[in-house]
């Protein structure tokens, strides 16, 4: 949460002379960070950022406390002002009796009020006009603002009843858990149904009459007609409060304050300068004595931390290299308003009311080492031993491999994301078949994808003034799983507008990068094959190929398959020491041949045979290029003749017709 | 003639053949082996031998031949003369693709930590709330939750781990890590993946990268997370950067701070030539948190945090790639876009 400080009124809670450039850096180092320094209404003023566990710094005083103790560790004069408020008020007119109280300690830690006579409807002064400006909130009249401006000012949230209107509704304050299906309306006119649970306010009759800590209700709220006023804090407990205020979606300045635990101590100090304030602005009067209801106050529990724990988390030493003494260390926790006590090496630390995030010894170090400075500890590499064991399954290295190599032979590669649009999941599998979104922010990212390829066509589309692209991307997809996290599946996909042959010689060439150079591809169906290599007799799987709209080539590839395969290293063929003969035979062939399939065949003719290339096709004239080889011998040209006849009637089979003799 | 003769022709050829300045093999093979060469004249004057000294003639001719081709041969294989290139004319490239820039900064990360001892591990991007929020010290409807936007997953609830959620940071990967070591430090471990929030603008986009060290073994502090960061920095963004860290607050750090990287452009001065530097805040770019790692996450990982310290940092990999000098990326949405005319200029 960010707060707007204004210098000015920071001054009238801190004494120092420090400007504001120094403030603002002095304290973004050893405190809550301030953002920017703003130029509003002829003041500097501090956008400060207050962290969800410091809610004690959500005020003008709270952050005077901080910056106190953080300008004098820099050796600069801070002090925080005393606030001079009276301990108690006492009626000055006739006595308004307070409405009846009943409390529930374990919904309300504390209930504190007091009765102003004779509020006049006066407009908001000059200089809190100002301030309410400077720090973002809006003004009505002075009646209003004074509880904005005290809650601002200290840190604690209250809220004016109109005390006629509650009178009127009988006159009760009861604290108590709403029951689902109880209808109220806000000050501002908007009606709601509870769920159950909600902590709210409720007079005789069981009437919602406020919902405490979040916002006002319209039946006992200030109006036109207001004249007296019960200025009331309650402390609902924090859970609560973020409850009623999460369900209903009432995200007032009030509720996101008290669902972070604000020091119910606190409340006093507000009611009275709320009540001077409507005093000096409304010209009320005190009517009745400060009612004071409060079973939650306790000190909070102490922390023990040993030095040790303290020296360990710093690196430091209370004598030798980094030297931070115990002296030291007491001194920064009693600045802070802590109660030291120390004992054999430990410390007994008893945080001061509005510190109840102070629960563990590793948050005392962190008081310590940030009042210390962090700039002040030295940098250093740890010295420790390095892990080896690694993690099995992955290996980062071999991806960014062929994310390499893939680049520089002339592909993109594409991040695109992992979530879907209905159109796109469609093009893999059926809705129901992929994982949803509960809440998507956009219509296009509903679905998590069940393959890559999708996208990268949608990528192809997007640059269709490219004519001749090939990208790919190494992302996951997600697979569900009944009752458990889908299955991520690592995937390497390609599209591209080159002709199938190119887009496979890509994929080969990858492949003999890592030393494999058996790639085949089973054909499923006229469109549609599988990607395999077959080793040590075994075929394994990598993916598929598919045409696509357009002629574009998709292939997707399962990562975890790739790195069975893929090696580091080749092993190492004999250099032949016998002549190797290359020939080359035509074979008219019949359309839509699986020529793969007829080049399988031709290689398995004779042992001889060690190589049968594709060279050209024209028409349905399919050249080859066959490579023999004998180790032992050199090979003859009458050697090859019945191979050569053997190829010719292999092919006949398949209705291949040899071009020219043998 | 007799064989003195010929031997003395023979080696007049060759000697000939030495100092021959004709480069061109095909007239070399027509002036020495051609039908009216000298080869062939020398062959018909072996008639004129002695019929015992022909068989030793006749052997030498042969030589003489097999001399002149291969001295011929190689002469045809020496390189030729260079003649005339305009060298003013622009050059033809090989058509190379890009490799996209978020991997390279990924790439470039994970060596960076890899030379002082990381090792990067890969966890999941749909994930138990259990992993992601609540071991994390983070338990339902807490207030820090409202900081990630989060991504719900339609599916069952499982009675220990939760909801499934999309990872909102890549903190899920500690508890996971602890567990695939079994509890065992020591423990330094950089994950790099995929995150998703529920947010879009220039500066957001709904998916996105982060990269989290985690680091636990006896005696880690504060100083080793500062020595690690002003390590990453020097190295990622040039010798003389600078870290630093302020306090802050996460629920699963306890101290937790925010990081900043000096500007490299001012040199963390704030300040360029008197003016103020267009390219950070006040000399420093925020790139992330990081803290000592709660001791009960620790625990949730089964590490006794009595025994054992860590620290943990996450950051955007977006985020800490686009503050490189002169980068001037605008809008990261355009790193998700497809578009050929962004990702081609990496």
């Amino acid at each position: 949460m960010n707060i707007l400080i204004p210098h000015t009124w920071l001054l009238e809670h801190l004494d120092t002379d420090a400007d504001p450039k120094k403030i603002q850096e002095y304290v973004s180092l050893c405190g809550p960070s301030i953002e920017r320094i703003y130029d509003i209404e002829s003041d500097k003023v501090y956008d400060i950022e207050v962290t969800t566990n410091r809610v004690d710094g959500m005020s003008i005083r709270g952050i005077a406390r901080e910056a106190a103790v953080i300008l004098q560790q820099f050796g600069i004069k801070a002090k925080l002002k005393p606030n001079n408020l009276p301990q108690t008020l006492r009626p000055e007119t006739e006595v308004l009796p307070l409405p009846k109280i009943s409390n529930d300690p374990k919904l309300s830690k504390r209930l504190i009020c007091v009765v102003l006579k004779g509020v006049q409807r006066n407009p908001t002064p000059e200089w809190m006009a100002k301030r309410l400006l400077q720090t973002e909130q809006n003004v009505h009249d002075a009646v209003i603002d004074i509880t904005n401006y005290v809650t601002h000012e200290l840190g604690h949230p209250c809220h004016a009843f109109d005390y006629d209107k509650l009178m009127r509704t009988g006159g009760e304050i009861n604290v108590v858990e709403a029951k689902a299906g109880e209808k109220f309306i806000t000050l501002d006119a908007n009606e709601f149904e509870t769920v159950g649970g909600e902590v709210v306010f409720k007079n005789g009759e069981g009437d919602i009459i406020d919902l405490p800590s979040i916002k006002g209700t319209a039946n006992t709220s200030i109006d036109d007609t207001t004249q007296n006023v019960l200025l009331l804090l309650e402390s609902i407990k924090a859970e609560k409060v973020r409850f009623a205020s999460m369900t209903h979606a009432i995200r007032t300045v009030a509720a996101q304050l008290m669902e972070k635990n604000v020091d119910p101590n606190l409340a006093k100090d507000v009611l009275v300068r709320g009540a001077q304030l409507y005093q000096e602005l409304c010209n009320a009067q005190i009517a009745s004595e400060i009612y004071d209801d409060f079973p939650g106050n306790q000190p909070l529990k102490p922390v023990e931390v040993k030095l040790e724990t303290i020296h360990e988390y710093l690196g430091t030493d209370a004598a030798g290299k980094q030297v931070l003494t115990t002296q030291e260390i007491i001194s920064i926790l009693e600045q802070l308003e802590c109660t030291v006590t120390s004992k054999n090496q430990t410390l007994i630390i008893q945080p001061p009311s509005f510190r109840p995030d102070l629960t563990i010894p590793a948050d005392i170090v962190e008081e310590i080492a940030r009042i210390y400075g962090y700039h002040k500890l030295p940098s250093v590499i740890m010295d420790t031993q390095i892990p080896t064991e690694k993690q099995k399954g992955v290996n980062f290295t071999l991806e960014n491999r062929i994310k390499r190599f893939l680049a520089s032979i002339g592909l993109q590669e594409i991040y695109s994301y992992s979530m879907v649009s209905e159109q796109i999941a469609l093009q893999t599998d059926s809705l129901e078949n992929h994982l949803k979104l509960q809440n998507p922010l956009t219509d296009d990212r509903i679905y998590l994808r069940k393959s890559l390829i999708p996208s990268l066509k949608e990528i192809l589309d997007q640059n269709s003034h490219i004519s001749d692209l090939s990208v790919f991307e190494i992302a996951n997809v997600y697979l569900p799983k009944k009752n458990d996290l889908p299955n991520e599946s690592l995937r390497l996909s390609i599209v591209s507008t080159k002709p199938y042959r190119e887009v496979r010689g890509i994929l080969e060439s990858l492949l003999a990068q890592f030393f494999v150079t058996n790639l085949q591809v089973t054909q499923n169906s006229d469109t549609t094959g599988t990607i395999l290599v077959s080793e040590n007799d075994k075929e394994i799987g990598l993916g598929i190929v598919t045409m696509q709209s357009n002629n574009r080539v998709a292939i997707e590839l399962e990562f975890s398959q790739l790195l069975l395969i893929l090696k580091t290293h080749p092993t190492y063929q004999s250099i032949p020491k016998t002549a190797i003969v290359t020939e080359d035979m035509t074979f008219t062939l019949p359309k839509k041949i699986r020529v793969g399939e007829i080049m399988k065949v031709m290689s398995e003719v004779s042992t001889l045979i060690t190589k049968v290339e594709l060279k050209d096709i024209y028409n349905r004239n399919y050249s080859f290029a066959i490579t023999y080889h004998d180790p032992k011998q050199n090979i003859a040209s009458d050697d090859l003749k019945p191979v050569r006849k053997k190829i010719v009637q292999e092919l006949e089979k398949h209705q291949g017709i040899l071009v020219g003799t043998v | 003639m007799n064989l003195e003769e010929l031997q003395i022709k023979i080696k007049t050829i060759k000697e000939q053949l030495k100092n021959e300045s004709i480069v061109d093999s095909e007239l070399l093979q027509t002036k020495y082996l051609g039908k009216k060469g000298s080869f062939n004249d020398l062959a018909k004057a072996i008639g004129q031998i002695d019929p015992e000294q022909k068989k030793e003639a006749g052997k030498l001719l042969n030589e003489l031949k097999i001399h002149l081709t291969e001295t011929i041969e190689k002469l045809g294989k020496s390189p030729k003369k260079a003649s005339f290139e305009d060298l003013t004319a622009p050059g033809i490239e090989p058509k190379v693709g890009h490799m996209h820039p978020v991997s390279q900064a990924m790439e470039e990360i994970t060596q960076i930590f890899e030379r002082i001892g990381f090792s990067r591990a890969r966890y999941p991007e749909v994930d138990w709330d259990w992993y992601v929020f609540e071991s994390l010290n983070m338990p339902k409807s807490h207030p820090a939750r409202d900081e990630w936007e989060t991504f719900f997953v339609e599916a069952p609830v499982d009675p220990e781990k939760g909801k499934v959620v999309l990872t909102t940071h890549t903190s899920n990967g500690q508890v996971r890590e602890m567990e695939r070591l079994k509890s065992k430090p020591p423990i330094r471990m950089i994950n790099i993946a995929r995150c998703y929030r529920r947010q879009q603008d220039a500066t957001h986009t709904q998916m996105f990268h982060q990269f989290e060290g985690l680091v636990v073994d006896t005696g880690i502090n504060i100083q080793h997370l500062k020595g690690t960061l002003d390590y990453f920095a020097e190295q990622f963004y040039g010798p003389g950067t600078k870290s630093r860290i302020r306090p802050f607050h996460f629920q699963f750090t306890e101290p937790s701070f925010e990081v900043d990287f000096s500007c490299h452009i001012c040199n963390g001065t704030g300040k360029i030539n008197e003016e103020k530097c267009k390219f950070c805040k006040s000399g420093w770019h925020e790139v992330g948190g990081a803290g000592m790692v709660h001791p009960n996450v620790l625990k949730a990982g089964g590490i006794d945090p009595e025994k054992y310290t860590g620290f943990a940092f996450g950051w955007g990999v977006e985020r800490t790639y686009t503050l490189k000098q002169g980068l001037n990326i605008d809008d990261i949405r355009l790193l998700y876009s497809g578009d050929l005319r962004f990702l081609e200029q990496f």
